[in-house]
This record gives structure tokens, sequence and C-alpha cells, in this order.
């Protein structure tokens, strides 16, 4: 069952299956079930960024923890890895909430700007990033790690696709969506919005910016942690493999514009989209190349992202 | 009562203002004079906590000192600002505008009845609970404001300008409203360069120059006395 396998990482591993007969109809599935779960890990950065305005590049790290957390549940019980969110999510939830008290609220404190505050949190992210991989590699080993879960053919519009994929992409739709609502449908998740909006108009209605912030972030990593357990499902994944990820993150959350959940969600499709394309079409190799070509026409044609105001 | 006495504020070096004291009652309208520049707005974001005050001044909300407590504390205590710049939250709705003043523990339980009381206030809300405020007219966003402050039961309601920008016609609407606000009980601390509309509804008046309080009256003699006359009033 289990394959401990050195290799490439590769996002669109998809073994079995003959390039050349993949139709444009499989690189859009393939796009969008992958596109589904970037969302959702996406949606962790966005809350650390937009609601709590810190750049964690720690965040993939936090991620790779919760596929080794899936990959260590899956190895221990043989049960579904769905099982191991029970965990993994409060885990990391603490583990972030801690992050932001310790290490980000003296930061926060000492700012004397927004622009100050930023450049320290990146390098605290940053530094913080190797400490958890330093832990990972202790823990679990430096070599390229997957796990074969459902890894059955399941058929959409008479073509195979690996029911791991599509499950995850499930899961994700389903945690995306409750996210969503808690944020549109909750004092508390107006809040965090109130918040994200208007950081200084946030206390004047007697929200606490600093807990907000630290919720937010808990939250985003919690979030982030549960993308981590469903991506393990079907990529193969290293200790060191998180900073993919959060810059995949960081593409998705710019591209879609910085606080705005759905904008979010149209790029982590947009995204997951054109990696497959690339990778598809042209190499596999190439599909981070292409994510940062579509990251740097973003910056240069709209950085306020797809639906983002230009600020005046 | 909500009352400051010698409360100072420093931005560095620079003196903003200097032992100010000041004081306003629930059911009264009070309003503080002064140009630009003279520490209007730094005396409000003081009191509301948004402001570092120097030592040796103090603020009292019905006796209990709220001189060093935080702005989400402040709230809670019964004093609601709006700011110069409102202090909306402009991506979100009016309706979650409405409903994030509410937010405070303080309003919870009465959320109901004072949307019913904001919607009564400004009708024009009602018409459009689901619009984005940042689509909204000058005067809308004000009424969404005064609407967002008053959502948080405010015993004391502190208002920074709020007739800048405005039409006048919307002004006179505006101070019509303040007045009702006040009938209702609460006590309103306004901050104003419309020295005419702004004393003919108000109870008292303090004149504010370079930081320091020059003059206390009532609205009456202040509107009557020459010196307000020549610097406010443009007679």
């Amino acid at each position: 069952m289990i394959t401990k396998a050195a290799g490439t990482p590769a996002i669109c591993s998809s073994g079995n299956r003959n390039r050349s007969i993949k139709s444009d109809m499989d690189i859009v599935i393939i796009g969008l079930l992958l596109g589904g779960t970037y969302a959702l890990m996406a949606m962790g950065l966005q809350l650390q960024y937009g609601v709590a305005r810190i750049m964690n590049l720690a965040n993939g790290e936090v991620l790779i923890a919760g596929a080794f957390g899936a990959f260590w549940f899956f190895l221990g019980t043989k049960a579904s890895p769905l099982w191991s969110l029970l965990f993994v999510v409060p885990c990391a939830f603490g583990l972030n909430w801690a992050i932001y008290r310790v290490l980000i609220v003296p930061l926060v404190r000492r700012s004397k700007s927004q622009g100050k505050l930023e450049v320290d949190s990146i390098l605290a992210t940053f530094g913080l990033s190797f400490f958890f991989i330093g832990i990972m590699v202790a823990a679990f080993g430096a070599q390229y790690t997957d796990y074969s879960y459902l890894s059955e053919p399941v058929f959409i519009f008479g073509q195979r696709y690996g029911l791991n994929r599509v499950v995850s992409f499930g899961a994700s739709v389903i945690l995306c969506a409750a996210l969503y609502l808690w944020l549109h449908k909750t004092r508390a998740g107006l809040a965090l919005r109130a918040v994200s909006v208007n950081p200084s108009a946030a206390g004047l209605v007697s929200i606490n910016v600093i807990n907000a912030s630290a919720l937010a972030f808990a939250l985003g990593g919690a979030v982030t942690a549960a993308g981590g357990v469903l991506l393990s499902m079907y990529l193969t994944f290293d200790a060191s493999y998180g900073v993919v990820f959060t810059l995949k993150a960081l593409i998705i959350v710019i591209l879609g514009g910085v606080g705005d959940i759905r904008g979010t969600i149209v790029a982590a499709f947009v995204l997951g989209l054109a990696e497959t394309a690339v990778a598809t079409l042209i190499d596999p190799g190439l599909t981070l190349a292409a994510a940062y070509v579509l990251f740097m026409l973003v910056l240069l044609v709209r950085p306020q992202g797809l639906f983002g105001r230009r600020v005046a | 009562m909500l009352e400051s006495r010698n409360v100072s504020v420093f931005y560095g070096r620079h003196r903003a203002l200097e032992n100010v004291s000041a004081s306003i009652s629930k059911g009264e309208i009070v309003v503080m004079l002064g140009a630009n520049g003279a520490g209007k707005s730094t005396f409000l974001r003081a009191i509301a906590g948004q402001t570092q005050k120097a030592d040796g001044g103090t603020v009292l909300m019905d006796g209990n000192d709220i001189t060093r407590r935080p702005p989400h504390e402040i709230v809670e205590t019964g004093v609601a600002l709006v700011p110069e710049d409102r202090g909306i939250f402009a991506d979100l709705t009016v309706q979650e505008n409405l409903f994030l003043g509410a937010h405070p523990a303080r309003a919870r339980a009465l959320e109901a009845q004072n949307m019913q009381r904001v919607l009564e206030l400004f009708p024009r809300l009602k018409e459009r609970p689901k619009q984005l405020v940042r689509t909204m007219s000058g005067g809308e966003r004000q009424m969404v404001a005064i609407g967002r402050a008053m959502m948080s039961a405010p015993s004391i309601l502190l208002l920074d300008e709020p007739s800048l920008g405005l039409a006048p016609v919307l002004c006179t609407e505006l101070f019509r409203t303040l007045r009702r606000i006040k009938e209702s009980g609460v006590g309103i601390f306004l901050v104003e360069q419309n020295a005419k509309q702004s004393l003919a509804i108000a109870d008292r008046g303090y004149l504010l120059d370079n930081g320091h309080i020059v003059g206390a009256d009532s609205a009456a003699a202040l509107a009557k006395d020459e010196k307000v006359k020549a610097a406010y009033l443009g007679e």
C-alpha cells in the first residue's frame, strides 16, 4: 500500500495515462480538480494576509505538516486520511495561534507602520519556515513521501480520473463552502471581515483587533493544514517542499485580490487550469515556471487582483 | 457623564492638546468650535482611546477612569466615536455595517430595537440594506456612520465634523436628526467648523484654539459673542 519513491514531485503525476490521448476536456477536469484543492489552501493564506495582515512565509510548511499528519495517520490506521482532519485541524489551529501570540504580536506592537510590520513578519516567518523544515526532516526524514489511497479510476465523461483527486476536490469544496458561510453568516465571521476591510474602525465597534487577528491567523493555518491533508492524497511531497505551496498560495491570493474570498476561489481554478495545461501540453517540469509567468503578469497588469479595485 | 480633566496629547515633541478639560452629560448637545488644526479631532481621538494621552490627564465615564483603556473597551462603556473619515466599512453592505455597530456586548440584546430606531432616523438606509457602502453618496455614508454608532447603544456620541462635505440641504437634515437623537436621551459631543448650525442646536459650547480651551459658555451666549462672531460666524 505504502510507497516511498524518490522522484520528481510532479503536479500532474498521471502515471498510467498516456499524454497523447488526453483531450482538452481532460485538462479542464484535472485542472478544476486541482484548482478546487488549491482554493482551500489559498483561503488559509488569504485569512492570514487579508485579515491578520501577516504575509506568512511558513504557510507552506504548515501545509506539509498537515500532509505528514495525514500520511502518518494513514500509515498507522489504514483508515481514510480524511479522518486525520479531526486532529490535524485543531493542532494547526493551536500551533498558528501560538505563533501569532508569541512571535507576531510583539512585532505588531512595536511596528510604527504597516510596511515595517510587513518586512518584519516576512523575515520572521521566513526564518520560522526553516525551523519547521528542520523539525519535519528530523521527524519524517528528507525523502519523497506519498501513499496510495483510493487510487482507483473513476469515469467522468468517459475518461478515467483518480478517485483520490475527486474525493479531495469534494472535501475541499465542502470545507470552502463551510468557511464562506461562516465568514458571511455569523457575527464572528463578520468581525473578521470588518478587520480585513478597516482595522482602525474595527476598534470603534468594540472588536479587539489583536484577538481577531490571532483568530484569523490560527484559522488560516488550520485551513492550510486541511489543504495539506487533501493534497497528500495524490501528491508526492517531502519536508522541504512547503515553499512551493507558499508561493502557489501567494500567487492565488494576489491574483484573486487581497481580502477577496471569491477572487481567491476563481484564482485557484485559474492556477489549477494553467498548471495542468502547461504540464500536459508542454512539459510537466514547467508547471512552476508557468505559475510564475502568471504571477508576474498579474503584478505587472493587475496588481490589485482580478476583481480588486485600483487604490486611488 | 463623560469628562476629560487636563488631557494633553503630544505628537513627538509637538503639543497638539494641552490641559483640555471638558464634559458632556446625557441628553445634551455640546459643540467644540475651532479652526483647522486647533486639535479638535485629536481631542475626540484621545477620548475614544485612539490616541495616546500624556500622563497627568484623566478621562472619566460615569465616574470610571477610562484614560488608558483601548478603543474597543471604551465603546463598551457607552462612548461611540464617528471619526472624521466616518469609520465605516466601505467594502461591506449597509446592513453589515449596522450589525457591526451592535458588536459591543452591551448592544447585542437590544440589536433589533436599535436597528428599528436607526432605520426610523434614516429611512434611506431601509431602502437598500444590501448596498455596498463605498457605492453610496457622502450624505448616505454619513447616515451609515452615525447609524453604525447608534447601533452600539451609546450614552455619549462623539462626532467629528459630521457636516464636512455635505450639501447645505443635507447639513440641515443632519442637524435636525442630531436634535432627535439628543431628544432620545443621548449626549452628543460635536466638533465642528459649521459654527452657525451647530450652535443653533447645541446647549453648550467650547472654543478650542491651538490646543487650549479659550472659552466655554452656553450656545446662545457664544452665538452672540463678538469674538465668536468674528472668528467662526464670518460676521
